[in-house]
């Protein structure tokens, strides 16, 4: 009998820059909540340093900003998403 | 072919669509996203029912009741619409659907000024979310642009954030809620300046640093003021482009309907923003959401 090949889901460093009460921010990690995609949430409301960290990676400063694998988005775009995260769109 | 097919998944279309999914019909919704112009809301105080909630609870809300009436809104934008040979065909970016019967509410979406600056600063001082954004500028000057609902309700979210809010009015006075007014007026860290036609954004190259405006009075002069963010709510302009040529348009841009939000096509109805009547409250929005419905569900059973 073949050996049985196991595939292992590989894993993305993913960083979101939001603000509190940014509905898209909550949308985009809502998204990434539902497919089970860890990642680290910064307010850059409240963090000055995270805050320019987000502009020096994005070149503005509109949230949210995802920041995938070193690959950025700014807002919540799908398409990009899956793409990056290798999460098959929904019909 | 559908029954119906629904553009647009704010209230208006998501309405629509909760009550088509309990009248068993056979149908789509499509859209550019989920939420519309409730992802750009703040406080929500006055939508019948719910004492106080904001534009995300609301659409938190809306999108489980999609959920618990099993509905799946499709994601994607529709370029044209056009007569088919037993109702309409819908041209989108996934695909045609040809469906008997169509309810339009795309909604609209925030005016640009078109001034200089504009565009070379947005998301970099310039934008049009001040929920969004807002919270970025704590401490700072802000100036708003608008003299409607939208700019007072967006100075009024600042208020708490900002250490000094312009509120750049092209008005003689604001056009907006009693209670939004008085928050305003009563606030000493707001400068209302009223009569002043915003003509440019100003910045180092980089991020904004101001605005210049003309005053509106027989001298016409030109300021300048400084601002690190500049809140544009300008106005709203209906989503109907796709529409144009093939129902009638108001001189604003809103699809003409009568009071039962029938448009100028027979099966084709209009709700909420992009539909005129010119009053932009949710509960119209659901209103007329619903009553579409209603009127396409006895088209399509008309049409038999």
């Amino acid at each position: 009998m073949p050996k049985q090949k196991t595939e292992k889901k590989r894993s993305h460093k993913v960083i979101v820059y939001s603000t509190p009460g940014c509905p898209w921010c909550h949308k985009a990690k809502e998204y990434l909540d539902d497919h089970n995609i860890k990642y680290t949430d910064y307010d850059v409301s409240d963090d000055q340093e995270k805050s320019q960290e987000m502009v020096d990676k994005s070149g503005q400063m509109g949230v949210p900003v995802i920041d995938i694998d070193g690959k950025i988005i700014v807002g919540f775009d799908v398409e990009k998403i899956n793409s990056l995260l290798g999460i098959e769109g929904e019909d | 072919m559908y029954d119906l097919v629904i553009i647009g998944a704010g209230i208006a279309g998501m309405t629509s669509a909760i009550y088509a999914a309990r009248k068993r019909m056979n149908f789509l919704i499509i859209s550019a996203n989920v939420g519309g112009q409730f992802l750009e809301s703040g406080e929500v105080l006055n939508y019948p029912g719910l004492i106080k909630t904001t534009g995300a609870e609301f659409e938190s809300i809306m999108e489980k009741q999609l959920k618990f009436n099993s509905i799946n809104p499709r994601i994607g934008s529709v370029k044209k619409i056009e007569k088919s040979k037993n109702g309409y065909n819908l041209i989108t970016d996934q695909g045609e659907f040809e469906a008997k019967s169509v309810i339009v509410a795309t909604g609209a979406r925030a005016k640009k000024l078109g001034i200089p600056g504009e565009e070379k600063y947005k998301n970099k001082g310039v934008y049009y979310c001040t929920i969004c954004d807002g919270p970025l500028y704590k401490d700072k000057a802000v100036a708003v642009i608008g003299g409607g609902n939208s700019a007072l309700e967006a100075a009024d979210f600042m208020l708490n954030i900002a250490k000094k809010i312009y509120v750049i009015n092209i008005m003689p006075k604001p056009v907006a809620h009693e209670y939004l007014q008085e928050r305003i007026a009563n606030n000493p860290k707001v400068e209302l300046i009223n009569n002043a036609s915003t003509t440019g954004i100003l910045g180092n190259g980089k991020m904004v640093k101001g605005l210049k405006y003309r005053k509106i009075d027989s001298k016409m002069k030109e300021y300048e003021i400084d601002a690190d963010a500049v809140f544009i709510q300008a106005g709203r302009v209906p989503n109907t482009d796709f529409a144009k040529g093939f129902l009638k348009i108001d001189k604003d841009n809103h699809i003409e309907i009568d009071c039962t939000t029938q448009t100028s096509k027979q099966g084709i109805f209009a709700a909420g923003d992009c539909a005129s009547g010119h009053e932009y409250q949710y509960i119209i929005a659901a209103g007329q959401g619903c009553m579409a419905l209603l009127k396409a569900a006895r088209y399509v059973a008309n049409t038999r």
